[in-house]
């Protein structure tokens, strides 16, 4: 185990995450805030730290799977503490426990908050609630490999273990300037949905705020009632862009390039926008009497699927009160999640695309037992290798989520409660159904359920093995 | 691997090039060019093998058939800047370059080994658009014959079309070098040759005027080539070519070298253990001895006069063998024995061993493609780099230029120019004619000067000056 290089990228991690708590000092300067100043410090402290741990370049540069699991779990544990320390400091969430879930559900896109009031946070705090958002939503390793020169091929296991979806690939051959286009799509597309919130009428600190949430996939509204207060015809763009994010950034790639065949022959994405269509007209149905017009039925239906498939989280009505089949598809969505290569959580519709196909395979092996078939995806077979890989992937998923519900239950929440809260931030989508509603929050649940709770949104957002390799022994008789 | 360099060549423009096949060759290609800095795709049929090379390098890794024009778009090749095709077949090979070729225009470098071709390599090159194409075994084979020829030496080089070479020896006990100072053997001896760089403990550095030779030294020189006999025998080096030269194994390589030997007129005694093989290359080599039997048999090698022989070398397809064989061979005879290694891991080990003049020929093959992508890269149209050839572990690189235009390095005496520390011009051709140039001569347009230098990345004459 190479710990100099291990301390070094924490150290830059550190380095970057001082930066990043110097933005929401700005903000507090604007609106003359007294919030800043904990900002500040911690921000300096921050980088105080990690000069001290990256002053010294190391000189074995050796840097494999573990070593890239290792570091990716301990940034994204590290990121969530100190950036939870600014909220304790300013006195707005005392607790650290609650302290630390909002700053990891924050960092890991999820947008599961403990407030029972956002509208008396201060502007300092939202802006940095929401940005945590957009740095986690690409990853803060994707941005440190594109603005810090580390060269060599042992830098793709950051990516990998950072990174959603089953394979991770390049786009060009180096590191370094895929991790910069794929930042560079993702902060174009981002200004694009500021400039057009502004355009359709929104205050610039609101439009701000709700561009980094959605782009990340996050979901922290600054509003009591979420997205619900803006106009239809902003509701419908935040759908649009809550939609996009979600697709595989590989398809924009494909787009900048000009070869729109290959974007729209993406398997994954095309299976993604089929299901989004589905889930939008059965829904719809479902709750049309309910609604005044069709449209205003078809704005929440489409609303409400686009920020849960895509792990966002938003929301303009109280789900919870729609029928049992709408709620039904809505939780079926959550697990789904968004593509493979985009900034959302989920099981990943490429997963699910290939556990259908798997079972399509098994059912066609009954029938003629010696038939010999090749998996493909977008035309290429897919190896044994990660042909396994989802297989393990699931296995662990299911595992997981029944076990974490489990202390939910204990701690005396009901089955819907239980099984939807940890839905709801496994996935890392934010709103689940009953007590964790999209008009309620996670404050009241107990205090084991929130360590529960706040392990899931790691644990999901890291695609479950980096975070779980961190439980093995025999690595840690390594690291010491 | 998570590497921090800070080469020359940084700045400019990366090169975009495709590599088929990451067999030994193309994992030596892997790690020169990505050192240089290029953009690199790799392309193999075996899956785990490129993820093995994408986990391992910062390069683009594509599964699939190389001479597949679908697999080489996937892989860039609209705008690729050079494709090079080295996988174990040579028609595949040529596929692979003519698809890239006549399709899109891009350059391409082929290795072809099989001797049926390889005495066709220019006609094929200029009939299928080739930038080159490369045989490692060739190249190992003239490198081992050029030792042969001088046998005191560890390692000859040839500069300037064959009119100068760099030559490395090691100072052993009793040598007139030790105890002297660079300067002082300049003042006393009037050879035409220059000390460029000296070995000691592992380091490297460029000679200067008070370096003082010790006992164990590397050091390498630039010569004549028709003066390089002398030069050594003034060093208290034994000189001459060998008159005969016993090798075992009977592969590509040592046909190649077989042939250049037997046209050198030095007699050449062959072991080889395929029968088949062995009649081939009786019909082949009729000048040649070709004995059947196991070449790593301690009596058979005693039978064969491996005590008297001149020159022995061990080209069986196991570096382990070669290795032991060499051990043997240095322990019981006196011979000038030459080893030929194929893998790259454990080099240490192999320079512990103190084997005396080791070739690796897939450094000689990355050589010459360095050379050519740096040129590439400087400039699409120009070819600045005549030879480029790496020492010491690629610590040291000797570079051929060739000065084509007026520029801030001609015209002016050399000891007026601001040259970078840890460099040496070493001697400048002019017209054919080799000088080795003083403090007065100047470098003028039409010459080609050669310099050595523990720099890396030169791809320019103009990256001399500070």
């Amino acid at each position: 185990m190479n710990r100099s290089m291990i301390i070094y990228v924490l150290g830059t991690v550190f380095k970057l995450e001082g930066f990043f708590l110097l933005i929401p000092v700005l903000c507090s300067l604007l609106y003359r805030e007294q919030e800043g100043l904990p900002f500040l410090i911690t921000g300096v402290i921050s980088l105080g730290i990690g000069f001290l741990a990256s002053f010294r370049k190391p000189d074995n540069h050796a840097f494999f799977l573990r070593e890239g699991c290792v570091t990716t779990a301990l940034s994204w544990i590290l990121l969530s503490v100190v950036g939870s320390v600014p909220f304790v400091l300013t006195g707005e969430i005392p607790s650290f426990l609650n302290a630390l879930f909002e700053t990891v559900s924050g960092f890991t896109t999820t947008g599961a908050s403990i407030l029972t009031d956002v509208e008396s946070m201060s502007h300092t705090a939202l802006l940095w609630r929401s940005f945590t958002h957009w740095i986690g939503g690409m990853g803060v390793l994707v941005f440190l490999l594109a603005v810090i020169p580390l060269t060599g091929g042992g830098t793709i296991n950051l990516m990998r273990a950072e990174s959603p979806g089953p394979s991770v690939g390049k786009l060009v051959p180096k590191i370094r300037y895929t991790a910069r286009i794929l930042y560079s799509i993702y902060l174009f597309l981002t200004v694009i949905m500021l400039v057009l919130l502004l355009l359709f009428g929104m205050p610039l600190f609101d439009a701000i705020c709700t561009a980094l949430g959605t782009a990340g996939t996050g979901g922290f509204g600054i509003k009591n009632d979420s997205i619900a207060g803006y106009s239809s015809a902003i509701q419908w763009l935040v759908t649009v862009f809550m939609i996009l994010f979600g697709v595989n950034f590989n398809a924009f790639y494909f787009l900048t390039l000009r070869e729109f065949k290959k974007a729209l022959s993406l398997e994954e994405v095309r299976a993604y926008f089929a299901i989004i269509l589905c889930a939008v007209i059965v829904i719809t149905l479902n709750i049309a009497g309910s609604f005044r017009s069709i449209f205003a039925a078809i704005t929440a239906a489409a609303f409400q699927v686009g920020s849960i498939i895509t792990t966002t989280g938003f929301s303009t009505v109280d789900f919870d009160q729609w029928p049992s089949l709408s709620k039904g598809i809505l939780v079926l969505l959550m697990l789904i999640g968004a593509c493979a290569g985009s900034t959302g959580g989920g099981i990943k519709v490429s997963r699910i695309l290939f556990l259908g196909k798997s079972m399509h395979h098994q059912v066609f092996s009954y029938i003629h037992p010696k038939s010999v078939r090749s998996f493909k995806m977008d035309g290429h077979s897919i190896d044994e290798e990660t042909h396994r890989g989802i297989q393990s992937y699931f296995a662990a998923y299911l595992l997981i989520f029944i076990i974490s519900v489990l202390p939910l239950l204990a701690e005396g929440c009901d089955l819907v409660t239980g099984f939807t809260a940890v839905a709801a931030t496994f996935n890392n989508i934010g709103p689940g159904l009953a007590a964790v509603g999209p008009t309620q929050n996670f404050a009241s649940l107990g205090i084991l359920s929130k360590w529960v709770l706040i392990f899931d949104m790691l644990a999901g957002r890291l695609e479950l093995y980096p975070l779980l390799v961190l439980f093995s022994p025999s690595l840690w008789k390594e690291l010491i | 691997m998570f590497g921090f360099n800070h080469h020359n060549i940084r700045s400019k423009p990366p090169l975009k090039c495709i590599i088929v096949g990451s067999g030994k060759v193309g994992s030596a290609l892997v790690d020169v060019l990505t050192k240089e800095g290029n953009d690199i795709t790799l392309i193999d049929q075996d899956p785990s093998r490129v993820e093995e090379m994408t986990d391992y390098y910062d390069i683009m890794g594509i599964v699939g058939n190389g001479a597949s024009f679908h697999v080489q778009q996937d892989a860039g090749i609209d705008d690729a800047d050079l494709l090079i095709a080295v996988t174990e077949s040579d028609e595949l090979n040529l596929l692979c370059c003519t698809v890239a070729n006549q399709v899109r225009n891009c350059s391409t470098i082929a290795r072809v080994r099989t001797p049926d071709y390889s005495v066709e390599a220019n006609f094929l090159r200029e009939r299928l658009g080739l930038a080159m194409i490369i045989n490692p075994e060739l190249s190992a084979a003239r490198e081992i014959s050029r030792l042969l020829t001088l046998p005191g030496a560890l390692e000859v080089t040839r500069f300037a079309h064959g009119q100068a070479q760099l030559v490395r020896i090691k100072l052993m006990h009793g040598s007139p070098l030790i105890g002297m100072t660079v300067a002082e053997y300049a003042q006393t001896h009037t050879d035409p040759m220059l000390f460029c760089a000296i070995e000691r403990n592992d380091k490297v550095a460029i000679a200067s005027g008070n370096f003082l030779f010790r006992e164990g030294d590397i050091v390498a020189f630039v010569c004549e080539y028709k003066s390089s006999g002398l030069c050594l025998s003034h060093l208290g080096i034994a000189s001459g070519a060998v008159k005969n030269c016993l090798i075992v194994g009977g592969g590509r390589s040592a046909y190649y070298l077989a042939k250049n030997l037997l046209a050198n007129h030095i007699s050449v005694k062959i072991i080889e253990r395929d029968m088949k093989r062995c009649e081939f290359l009786s019909e082949a080599l009729p000048e040649a001895l070709i004995i059947h039997g196991d070449g790593t048999d301690e009596s058979l090698l005693y039978e064969e006069e491996l005590e008297t022989t001149e020159a022995f070398v061990p080209l069986t397809g196991m570096d382990e063998e070669n290795i032991i064989l060499t051990l043997h061979a240095k322990q019981v005879s006196s011979a000038k024995v030459v080893t030929k290694v194929n893998r790259f891991s454990f080099k240490d080990v192999i320079r512990s061993l103190d084997l005396g003049s080791v070739i690796y020929p897939r450094y000689l093959t990355a050589e010459a493609i360095i050379a050519y992508a740096r040129a590439r890269r400087e400039s699409l149209a120009s070819n600045k780099i005549v030879t480029l050839s790496q020492l010491y572990d690629q610590q040291v690189e000797c570079i051929e230029f060739s000065v084509d235009e007026q520029s801030r390095v001609t015209g002016t005496p050399i000891r007026e120019l601001r040259l970078k520390p840890d460099l040496i011009i070493t001697f400048i051709n002019r017209h054919g004619k080799v000088l080795f140039p003083l403090g007065n001569d100047t470098i003028e347009v039409g010459d080609s000067v050669m310099v050595v230098t523990t720099h890396k990345g030169f791809s320019d004459i103009l990256d001399i000056l500070a």
